[in-house]
């Protein structure tokens, strides 16, 4: 996979945008809304397209410290990948 | 209290909500009912603005308004902060017609989430002679114009046996306007899409070389636009989960107030429906006896009842089981299982109108 450049500011696509569900935060886009986990929300909570991936990375390291900060941008990486093939994340 | 002779009723997600059977267009595959909704019928404003309050309320998250062409309503702004102010996401699923960027800018400000744009085709000339209208060239201006706001755009693209053979040429197309997803649909037999279903049919070679195209394309702009392909099912082994099941996720509301479990419900002999006029959401979505007709699987007869895929596709569609089979309460035709399969297979070897100028019937517009 190539890697994402350290400026790359991610944000939510057109359109897509919180919601709730009860008591719970989803994402709502135009197919259906995503049920987002504890660090799925963390990750996507920080992608308000200001902070770039450098220093969304460096926040949550800092908010888990058992994960190295290689493998956490690895994983946050991947996990917005996923969302902009989705196009519910746009970098 | 719990009725045990009654399945556990899952809420509602979506709302789709025909706001009105008016349209500019004729298209020859329009899913709205040979018989519509006159204007005089159609509910005012204050009591869309009310069912949405109560859709929210439902644990309802997406309202689709839909038509006919819901531009033709000249309160479509106020209909969308009342969606907005309900906590819905709206999706908007217009022609394009009478849509101009002012109008489009003022639905953004009222808090519109989605646009999806229907195409005929990528050639003008063929597309209007689909839409039995001069629509291509306002299309092409409401997409350019949709790209100028934070809004989602989808193109919704439907194919046949009369475009199917550049269906390249639409793909490439769809990505000079920039959609964040491309729908391609092919036309379901519904409707006015029934009447016409000999001129609309896929050879079976365009269906093949059709999903090697859009497979190709899929690797090509991903991460740019997303291409979903809904098949058509007349060619698949298995029924779709028509709404994702009867009565289990859907609300649809004819223009008139109507609450149907799908757009076609009204083709199958006895039911009757309820109006939002008389009865709260809530209400019509338990009680209603259209919604608990076909809902859970009391109903089912084999092979459905006793298939392991009966929670996936719920004994395919009702509305298809009775306008193939003639009888609502058999197992979707289109299902291999089928008793009544080899209906669809005959239906599939229709010998084709001649391409050129096949004999249909344009869907005329509501007096």
């Amino acid at each position: 996979m190539a890697r994402l450049a350290d400026s790359a500011r991610p944000r939510f696509a057109a359109g897509c945008r919180w919601g709730s569900q009860g008591e719970n935060r989803v994402v709502l886009y135009p197919e259906g809304m995503l049920r987002v986990r504890a660090t799925g929300l963390s990750i996507l909570s920080l992608c308000d397209g200001e902070r770039t991936i450098e220093q969304i990375v460096a926040a949550l390291s800092e908010r888990y410290p058992g994960a190295g900060p290689l493998r956490m941008r690895e994983d946050v990486e991947a996990f917005l990948e996923a969302l902009r093939q989705k196009r519910i994340v746009d970098y | 209290m719990a009725d045990p002779t009654r399945p556990l009723i899952p809420h509602p997600l979506a709302l789709i909500a025909e706001l009105t059977h008016r349209c500019p267009l004729h298209c020859v595959y329009c899913s709205n009912p040979l018989e519509m909704v006159r204007a005089k019928s159609e509910l005012p404003t204050s009591e869309w603005i009310r069912v949405f309050q109560e859709a929210g309320g439902l644990g309802i998250v997406h309202v689709h308004l839909t038509g006919g062409e819901p531009a033709a309503r000249a309160d479509l702004a106020d209909l969308v902060a009342g969606a907005r102010a309900a906590g819905l996401y709206s999706n908007l699923i217009t022609s394009g017609i009478g849509l101009p960027e002012t109008r489009l800018s003022r639905l953004v400000d009222a808090g519109l989430d989605h646009v999806q744009l229907s195409f005929q085709d990528a050639r003008e000339e063929k597309a209007n002679w689909v839409a039995g209208a001069n629509a291509q060239s306002h299309k092409i201006e409401l997409a350019r114009a949709v790209r100028k706001f934070r809004v989602a755009f989808t193109m919704n693209l439907v194919v046949h046996r009369q475009n199917l053979d550049h269906l390249d040429e639409m793909i490439s197309f769809a990505e000079q306007l920039a959609p964040d997803r491309l729908e391609i649909a092919h036309a379901q037999y519904y409707g006015w899409a029934l009447r016409n279903r000999a001129a609309l049919m896929p050879t079976a070679g365009q269906l093949e070389r059709c999903l090697s195209i859009i497979a190709l394309a899929q690797q090509r702009v991903s991460g740019r636009m997303k291409i979903d392909c809904v098949v058509p099912d007349y060619h698949a082994r298995f029924p779709k989960a028509c709404m994702g099941g009867w009565g289990r996720k859907m609300i649809l509301l004819d223009p008139a107030g109507y609450a149907l479990p799908c757009h076609a419900a009204g083709v199958i002999p006895g039911m009757t429906f309820d109006s939002v006029r008389e009865h709260s959401l809530d209400w019509i979505w338990r009680e209603s006896g259209a919604f608990r007709r076909f809902r859970g699987e009391q109903w089912m007869p084999e092979p459905c009842r006793s298939c392991e895929r009966r929670t996936e596709d719920f004994g395919g569609c009702r509305c298809q089981a009775f306008l193939i089979a003639g009888d609502a309460q058999v197992t979707d035709p289109v299902c291999s299982l089928a008793p009544g399969h080899y209906l669809i297979e005959n239906a599939r070897q229709e010998s084709p109108t001649a391409d050129d100028s096949p004999a249909w019937v344009y869907r005329p517009n509501p007096i």
